[in-house]
């Protein structure tokens, strides 16, 4: 993890927290069920379980880390491969929090390194930069053994 | 469904047209519906046009093309499931009693989308982050894992729609040679382990049906077989644990479950009476997931079944008979419609090198965004 020179500046605000400390993992912005329990990402003011669609819900930080459920590896450069990743594609993949959502995000690291049912970590990724800042989205990366 | 009859279907080949407008394709399609039929646009009581990437009253701007007759008009969007969601809307003002005679319409052009496209390098939104060849190709990777499904097995299927394809004069994807599972897998990567030969490509075209009183079809086309719809049914997704709120989601299984079962329902079949099968094949991996989601075999034996040729044209249930969104192509408005035109000349025998031998029965199966399942069931006379 490199130090941040720049201010950085989600990709959409309301989606994920940015640390002061650039070290520290962001954490996922969601929403808890006040009447049945159930979390959400993104955020949304009425529950969606059929049986509850309670309007009692109220803010939450999520993960930082989540079991890899599914990955794969984008090959087409719409989007910017560059940009996400490296030229041999770029990864996205399923991640599920311990809280119950699953979120679809990019991942870090090479297709060797991912195998379902592992640990990832949630990380800021720079998309671009804009003005003096770093516009940044999160993304997932493996977690090292005995990190 | 009550007494709903397709009386006419007609199509403008799906393919790349830089040069053609929609207003053109939409036309065409329209008028070879209607002369199928043995219509002319003066019996037309009601017009649904499906279009997804449209200007404002892009509806009544296209039915112009056909004459000002004072009949109501609507356009539809349900992303991939335009064209089916618009034939949904037309059955029912039939079995409504509201119109005899309803033309359905749907046409895009996804070059324009092309031209348009500015090839950002980098998402706007969180949103735009994965492609749709990811959030399918993230579907295979499980199944991979859960059932030990391979590359090979969606080689096969991309395969038998390109071979299907090349027998229908509408398909945008025409192969010169046979096609096999070898040549799909060493097609350049889309998202791993999808390649370009397992995905649908980019397109333009129209479809039409002109759907009506099922005594009317009789009348005027006595030399041929009624073709009914006898079911028809759409459901948006429902919430269930792993459900994705980010983004479009990627059907969610048990969407395509219940609304399959509420068309065997209402038709009175099951999937064992289904002579062929049209899905949404725009990846490979979900064809195969259809099979079972749609009750055409076991969970859990699709891999088995693709294996031993169940799905082939003379298999037990011919899938995607015209070459599915694969081979025949997904322009989005028109893609439900031309499900439409291959069931129905099927049905009536008219399907020529890629007939299947005495199809009585035929199921046409759409998504939307992976959010909206419309199914219908047309069965022959
Ligand atoms: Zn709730």
């Amino acid at each position: 993890m490199t130090t941040a020179t720049r201010p950085r500046v989600p990709i959409k605000p309301g989606y994920f927290t940015i640390p002061d400390d650039p070290g520290l993992p962001p954490k996922l912005l969601g929403t808890k069920c006040q009447d049945c329990g159930e979390h959400y990402f993104p955020r949304r003011a009425i529950c969606a379980r059929p049986e509850c669609l309670s309007e009692k819900t109220s803010d939450v930080e999520l993960g930082p880390r989540g079991t890899l459920y599914s990955y794969t590896f984008v090959h087409l450069p719409l989007f910017g491969s560059s940009n996400l990743e490296h030229a041999e594609g770029y990864g996205v993949g399923q991640v599920d929090l311990p809280e119950g959502p699953r979120v679809q995000l990019p991942l870090a690291g090479k297709q060797g390194e991912f195998r379902i049912g592992q640990t990832l970590e949630a990380e800021l990724n720079t998309l671009r930069e804009d003005g003096g800042s770093d516009i940044v989205i999160v993304r997932f990366r493996p977690v090292e053994a005995g990190r | 469904m009550r007494d709903v009859a397709v009386l006419g279907v007609g199509m403008y080949r799906f393919g790349m047209y830089y040069d053609v407008s929609n207003a053109t394709m939409a036309r065409e399609a329209g008028m070879a519906a209607l002369r199928d039929a043995g219509l002319s646009f003066r019996d037309v009581n009601a017009a649904y046009v499906g279009h997804i990437f449209a200007q404002v009253m892009s509806g009544v701007r296209v039915m112009k093309e056909f004459g000002l007759t004072g009949i109501p008009v609507q356009r539809i969007e349900n992303a991939s499931a335009t064209g089916s969601a618009a034939f949904r809307e037309a059955c029912l003002q039939v079995a409504a009693g509201h119109a005899d005679v309803v033309m359905v319409l749907g046409f895009d052009k996804m070059t324009t989308m092309i031209q348009q496209s500015t090839q950002g390098t980098a998402p706007e939104n969180m949103e735009d982050a994965i492609l749709p060849a990811g959030f399918f190709a993230l579907w295979a990777t499980r199944r991979m894992h859960e059932r030990g499904m391979k590359a090979e097995h969606l080689a096969k299927i991309a395969a038998k729609n390109f071979n299907n394809g090349a027998l229908n004069p509408m398909a945008q994807r025409q192969a010169d040679t046979f096609i096999t599972p070898e040549k799909v897998l060493g097609a350049r990567m889309v998202a791993w382990p999808l390649t370009t030969m397992m995905s649908c490509p980019m397109g333009d075209g129209a479809a039409c049906a002109i759907v009506g009183r099922a005594d009317l079809a009789k009348k005027l086309r006595p030399d041929r077989p009624v073709v009914r719809v006898t079911a028809s049914d759409l459901q948006s997704e429902k919430y269930a644990r792993g459900h994705l709120f980010m983004g479009p989601v990627v059907g969610p299984a048990q969407m395509t479950i219940d609304t399959s079962k509420n068309v065997y329902e209402e038709a009175g079949v099951g999937p064992s009476d289904l002579d062929l099968v049209q899905v949404h094949d725009a990846f490979a991996i979900e064809e195969l997931e259809y099979y079972e989601l749609l009750g055409l075999c076991k969970v859990g034996e699709a891999e088995k079944c693709i294996e031993q040729g169940d799905f082939e044209r003379d298999g037990r249930v011919a899938v995607s008979t015209d070459g599915g969104l694969i081979a025949r192509g997904h322009p989005g408005g028109p893609t439900g419609l031309a499900q439409i035109w291959e069931t129905t000349l099927q049905l009536r025998g008219e399907a020529g090198k890629r007939q299947v031998e005495n199809a009585r029965i035929g199921l046409c199966h759409m998504m939307g965004g992976g959010s909206v399942c419309v199914i219908h069931i047309l069965q022959r006379d």
